[in-house]
């Protein structure tokens, strides 16, 4: 949550940018689409999705997330961007990119992957969920031809990634999920191409496609909301437990994870609920998970709660660590000592941060230079 | 058409054992002699399915007469519009030409909303998207013409706004531009919603209906017709019935679709739904079909539309009146 974007703060590179770094190297263009240009709203890509199964009267049930979406023919799923096209069923945000930036790594936030190196970000229209404090709404709400978008198929997105350098590329903003094609070909072009694909997630997805995709992730963070089902009812329009086994499938997977627990006051600060969570996490996924506690702005549909006080994160932090947790982190209060990386097993300071800047990494190799214990992540 | 379904039926489908005592006292129609009351006219169409403009004119005129209790077409205009509107007519255009309103239909409206005194350039034709309009065989234009015709395309307002469970970004043509909104539908089922007529096609000018299709669109079809901006300034849905489909929609489905010959015209939004609901379900008895609600897609939107005062969904109340 912390990677809002706003209309002004959102940085797309336009179409001449694209269009020269995409160079010779970039994907053949279809007939009627230019890498790098914008797509006429009238004329959005519909490929054929991967994840869904055809049902008797030209209607399909969608497969990739749980909602498992029953769509009538000239009908759309909930995230606004899959079609029953005659008894077939399209995305229409393949290569469909409405925002592509270059950030630090630490801003998904990844706290434990190659640190201070940055990552190509994108995203398309859609979400398969509806949180009240989205920060990216304006995007991830709206129908693909609703927002701005840009022709970037997975090999120009990764041709544009090498030639501005940055060793990873991200798939974030929105929620990749509803364009989990697109994810995985980027993914997999990045791989061929020796960088490193990460996806910045809700988690809410079904198995298949989760397993499909994951061995050509670097990194897989997860949003998660809240451990109670309450929250995700009434918030979210999306289930808790679906994303507890996304969680544990990839981490079993062997995918490096964090977590992400955007803390709202009064829905999902209480002691219990932050106890309950660093439980679970420590007894299903492992003590060494990274869990960032970041701090709440009002928008979108939910204006009338205040920031999250600073006390509040503070005492939640300790209440995750005192659970047992080694790596849990204080996100958006830039300047604070829960944004460094601390060795468990000394206490010294490893990595030393100031918001998404790294102050000091003493990492030798993916090694505490006081204890030499090894600090999990993906260091190199 | 009015008695291939009971009254106990339509009671039954509509679940008014439980609501009849409080939507009786909720409706607004309490003390609105035309709350409840539903104008029909014939209007059928050749072999080829299509209708004569003269046909449509007279139809119309006669439906919204009966509908109002005036005396022509032009005088119930009269009532509804005044010459200082701005009046936005939605479509319901995603089945494209074989069902959507037909623009013979539309323009018959348009010509009694135009004789009602409110010029050319402030009655606008719209629907989600232009390129649907297209499809319709409606003639796009932004000026000129006897009326204006496009799709709201990417213009909502820059903010979600709450009604009950919805929070959505409104079409500035219906948040601030119109002064006065007539839906013009179809009667068609709908795989979701159960049925497709004039209070779902409201969705329409939401920037995110997709996110409301769970429980048959209830509550979400009345909390969107209960928003202020439509609620405060709906004046008249319109029902475009020469072709109807009891099956298979929203979509149009040749094999499922019926010639019910009809324009349905109504003040009360609630009353005209809760009406295509009784002919659909009609229709699908005959074909071997269950009923909407045997079908686990009952339009429960219609009960909670008039549990808000939108109109009458108490079957008892609801008054045909054939032209
Ligand atoms: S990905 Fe979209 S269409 Fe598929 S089940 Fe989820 S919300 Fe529905």
């Amino acid at each position: 949550m912390s990677e809002g974007l706003t209309r002004r703060r959102l940085v797309v590179l336009g179409a001449a940018g694209v269009a020269s770094l995409a160079g010779p190297r970039g994907l053949a263009a279809r007939s009627e689409l230019e890498v790098g240009k914008p797509v006429s709203p009238d004329a959005l890509p519909a490929r054929e999705a991967s994840w869904y199964k055809r049902l008797p009267e030209r209607r399909v049930e969608c497969q990739l997330c749980p909602r498992g979406c029953q769509v009538a023919d000239a009908e759309r799923g909930s995230c606004g961007v899959r079609e029953n096209r005659g008894g077939t069923y399209y995305t229409l945000v393949y290569g469909l990119a409405c925002t592509v930036h270059v950030d630090p790594i630490e801003k998904k936030p990844f706290f434990h992957v190659l640190p201070g190196k940055t990552a190509l970000s994108y995203a398309t229209a859609g979400c398969n969920v509806e949180c009240k404090f989205c920060q990216n709404w304006e995007i991830s709400q709206f129908r693909p031809e609703q927002v701005r978008s840009w022709w970037m198929p997975p090999k120009a997105l990764v041709n544009l990634a090498q030639r501005l350098g940055t060793p990873l590329t991200a798939a974030t903003y929105s929620e990749p999920v509803v364009f989990w094609e697109y994810v995985r070909d980027a993914a997999h072009a990045a791989r061929s191409a020796g960088l490193r694909p990460t996806v910045v997630s809700n988690g809410y997805i079904q198995e298949k496609p989760l397993r499909d995709v994951l061995p050509l992730l670097t990194a897989y963070k997860v949003d998660l909301k809240s451990f109670r089902e309450r929250f995700y009812k009434e918030l979210v329009r999306g289930e808790l437990k679906p994303v507890l086994k996304t969680l544990e499938v990839a981490r079993a997977a062997g995918a490096w994870v964090e977590i992400v627990v955007l803390i709202v006051p009064t829905w999902n600060d209480s002691e219990a609920e932050a106890r309950d969570l660093a439980r679970w996490v420590k007894t299903n996924l492992g003590p060494d998970v990274p869990v960032h506690l970041t701090r709440f702005h009002p928008t979108y549909r939910l204006t009338d709660l205040p920031p999250t006080p600073v006390t509040k994160l503070e005492r939640l932090w300790q209440v995750v660590r005192s659970e047992g947790l080694h790596f849990v982190y204080l996100g958006n209060v830039p300047g604070h000592p829960g944004e460094n990386t601390v060795c468990p097993g000394c206490g010294a300071t490893v990595i030393k941060r100031l918001g998404y800047r790294i102050l000091d990494n003493r990492l030798k190799g993916d090694r505490c230079p006081d204890c030499n214990r090894k600090i999990p992540g993906v260091w190199s | 058409m009015s008695d291939r379904l009971t009254r106990r039926d339509l009671a039954r489908l509509l679940g008014v054992g439980l609501l009849a005592g409080p939507l009786g006292a909720a409706t607004r129609g309490g003390g609105d002699a035309r709350a409840g009351t539903v104008g029909i006219a014939p209007l059928a169409a050749d072999e080829l399915g299509q209708v004569a403009a003269s046909g449509a004119l007279i139809a119309v005129s006669a439906a919204i007469a009966a509908a109002t209790g005036a005396a022509s077409g032009e005088a119930a205009a009269a009532r509804l519009f005044s010459a200082g509107d701005t009046v936005g007519i939605k479509l319901s255009c995603l089945a494209g030409r074989p069902l959507s309103p037909r623009r013979e239909v539309v323009e018959a409206l348009v010509r009694l909303i135009t004789a009602a005194g409110v010029p050319a350039g402030r009655i606008i034709v719209f629907e989600r998207s232009s390129r649907e309009l297209q499809r319709a065989g409606l003639p796009l234009r932004r000026s000129g013409g006897p009326y204006l015709c496009y799709g709201i395309d990417n213009d909502y307002d820059p903010l979600p706004s709450d009604s009950g469970a919805i929070g959505s970004c409104f079409a500035r043509l219906v948040s601030t531009h119109c002064t006065a909104l007539v839906s013009v539908g179809v009667v068609k089922d709908h795989d979701l919603a159960g049925v497709s007529a004039g209070l779902k096609n409201w969705y329409g000018v939401i920037h995110n209906p997709n996110k409301y299709h769970d429980n048959n669109c209830d509550p979400y079809v009345a909390d969107v017709v209960n928003h202020p901006f439509i609620r405060g300034k709906l004046k008249l849905t319109l029902l475009d019935g020469v072709t109807a489909q009891y099956h298979g929609g929203p979509a149009f489905r040749a094999r499922y679709a019926f010639p019910l010959h009809r324009v349905v015209a109504s003040m009360d939004p609630v009353a005209v739904d809760a009406w295509a609901w009784r002919v659909l379900d009609s229709e699908r008895r005959q074909h071997g079909l269950p009923s909407l609600a045997e079908a686990k897609r009952p339009p429960r939107f219609i009960a909670t539309a008039a549990k808000y005062g939108l109109g009458v969904g108490d079957p008892s109340r609801i008054r045909e009146v054939m032209a």
